[in-house]
């Protein structure tokens, strides 16, 4: 079953009548032309469709906050600013249908009443953000955007706002603090964005591959895209295989789906490659669990499963891999990335580095152990956002499941 | 281009000092004090303002680098793909050590995932970024830079 992947064979990039033939915009027409904003609202209400970014708040209800908001402006947001080590699932639906996220942005932005529509890119996607940006040209030209759209009395201007390299920039508040050109450190939430948000007006800051899926929804009703897969998290949903798989790159699959089946069912990751052995696997990116073979048949959900999905990344580590190699790459990855703004986590993650680099050199000092407990508890318990949770996330995991071997 | 005219691309308002910063950063590889002072007087933002957006993201420097960083990923998905057989590997070359700063010429550190997963492992030297690199060739890449 895809939904996002199904017309990217047949689509130029850079030409959006190839989008038009495959049904593109129609859901924009239908939406300017025979529903009103609250229908829509109901429409990604009844759908059932979370956020693809990681936490995986309902879409619909983040929307219905922001409508009810009363303001004179309201601000919405893509979130291309992909930076998870082991994701590149945004980046590839601009390249392949940058179309579909401009389409369910604009969709959005009428849903909400926001009359300005912002994409966030990642300051290292600079042929994405092209891409795009021939896409919002083309679509100005088709009047999808500007001033009185499809000759509506509706306003939505886009423009693309391209970040300067900070993974922490992918968190909303962060995020928006960026463009207004300050420091990306997270704010204290709530208020949340869609009630005060960019410039303290109502925003909303949805993840590309969440856009991406809006104008199948429309098009086809919210009851029925609630169907697909499981019934807590429906839809699908990209995954990235990567790693030790045959088969990397990435797959839609329907949500509810196992670890198991995704990285041994020849239609996506085809098992290991030859002559390797399934160690691990860590899910959901640089701050995802690590997942034991034995523990590879929970479904993959949004809420209620044990292994977050996360940004929907799955890296499978064999048995020829160094684990401290991979303690080394998430502390110091979570070392770099911290922005500073809280204590617990600019210098837990700094001394989790130090200590990394000392297992790695073969020279642990006897009060290591010890302190990577206290540190890992610190990072889990005590930050301002869950940066520091996440950073804590996967060296807990090592160590629960490998012990006193990993500080040997 | 002067420093002037680039600044009266951009509509002095404060949420344009971020594409300011990168666009005067990326000229002249590096914002010097008096470019900081430049961008404060047309924003009319406080000179530490300036400087606390530019020296929190990485694309942007506020310090003159006299070295030759090299990066090497070590994303879960390079890694697998042997990132750090790499850095040893240029380790053993330039006879130096990950993350030290001894060596005159070059600095060799570790960067974060780029999202470039499926042509890894990537390697980036300045601006340029180098795509599946093995261990075996990466020798060829660094002589260049010699």
């Amino acid at each position: 079953m895809s939904i996002l992947t199904k017309s990217w064979p047949k689509i130029d990039p850079l030409n959006i009548d190839s989008y038009i033939r495959q049904r593109g915009y129609e859901a924009l027409q239908k939406a300017i032309r025979k529903k009103p904003p609250e229908e829509i609202v109901s429409e990604i209400k009844n759908s059932g469709l979370r956020g693809r970014g990681g936490a995986g708040f309902l879409t619909g209800e983040k929307w219905e906050i922001a409508a009810r908001t009363p303001a004179d402006e309201k601000y919405f947001i893509c979130n291309l600013d992909e930076s998870e080590p082991g994701t590149y699932k945004d980046r590839m639906i601009a390249e392949k249908n940058p179309h579909q996220i401009v389409e369910g942005l604009l969709i959005g932005a009428y849903a909400v009443g926001a009359k300005k529509a912002i994409i966030y890119i990642n300051g290292r996607y600079i042929k994405q953000a092209e891409i795009l940006k021939i896409a919002i040209d083309q679509a100005r030209k088709k009047e999808f955007i500007g001033k009185g759209i499809l000759g509506s009395a509706v306003d939505i201007e886009v423009e693309i706002f391209q970040g300067a390299g900070a993974y922490i920039c992918g968190e909303e508040t962060a995020l928006i603090e960026s463009i207004e050109g300050r420091r990306g450190e997270p704010r204290l939430k709530p208020p949340y964005p869609s009630v005060c948000g960019l410039y303290g007006k109502s925003t909303i800051v949805n993840n590309a591959e969440t856009l991406a899926n809006i104008p199948h929804i429309i098009r086809h009703g919210g009851k029925k895209y609630s169907k697909v897969g499981s019934s807590t998290s429906p839809g699908t949903k990209l995954f990235i295989l990567s790693g030790a798989v045959r088969n990397k790159g990435i797959f839609e699959a329907m949500l509810g789906i196992t670890p198991q089946e995704l990285i041994f069912n020849s239609l996506y990751g085809g098992g290991l490659e030859t002559g390797k052995e399934f160690w691990f696997a860590q899910i959901g990116g640089g701050a995802g669990r690590l997942v034991p073979a034995g523990k590879l048949d929970q479904p993959l959900t949004y809420g209620d499963c044990e292994y977050p999905i996360g940004s929907g990344s799955i890296l499978v580590i064999d048995k020829s891999a160094d684990i401290k190699d991979y303690l080394l790459s998430w502390a110091g990855f979570f070392h770099r990335e911290s922005c500073g703004k809280c204590v617990p986590c600019r210098e837990g993650t700094f001394r989790l580095w130090e200590i990394a680099k000392r297992m790695r050199n073969g020279d642990p000092r006897p009060r290591d152990r010890e302190n990577v407990e206290d540190i890992l508890w610190t990072l889990a318990n005590t930050t301002f956002c869950p940066f520091g949770k996440f950073a804590a996330t996967a060296w807990s995991d090592a160590i629960k499941m490998f012990g006193e071997k990993i500080f040997k | 281009m002067s420093i002037q005219k680039i600044l009266l691309k951009f509509e002095p308002k404060p949420e344009n000092t971020l594409r300011a910063i990168k666009e005067l950063a990326k000229s002249e590889k590096y914002l010097s004090k008096s470019e900081c002072e430049a961008i404060a007087r047309y924003f009319s933002l406080p000179l530490a303002r300036v400087y606390s957006t530019a020296s929190f993201f990485d694309m942007v420097k506020v310090k003159k680098e006299a070295k030759r960083i090299i990066k090497v990923c070590s994303g879960g998905a390079c890694l697998s793909g042997k990132s750090m057989e790499i850095v040893r590997q240029i380790e053993m070359q330039l006879k130096i050590e990950l993350g030290n700063d001894a060596h005159p010429k070059f600095r060799l550190e570790l960067m974060s995932c780029r999202g470039l997963c499926d042509r890894g492992p990537a390697l980036e030297i300045g601006d340029n970024v180098f795509e599946k690199v093995r261990p075996e060739t990466v020798d060829d890449i660094i002589r260049n830079y010699l």
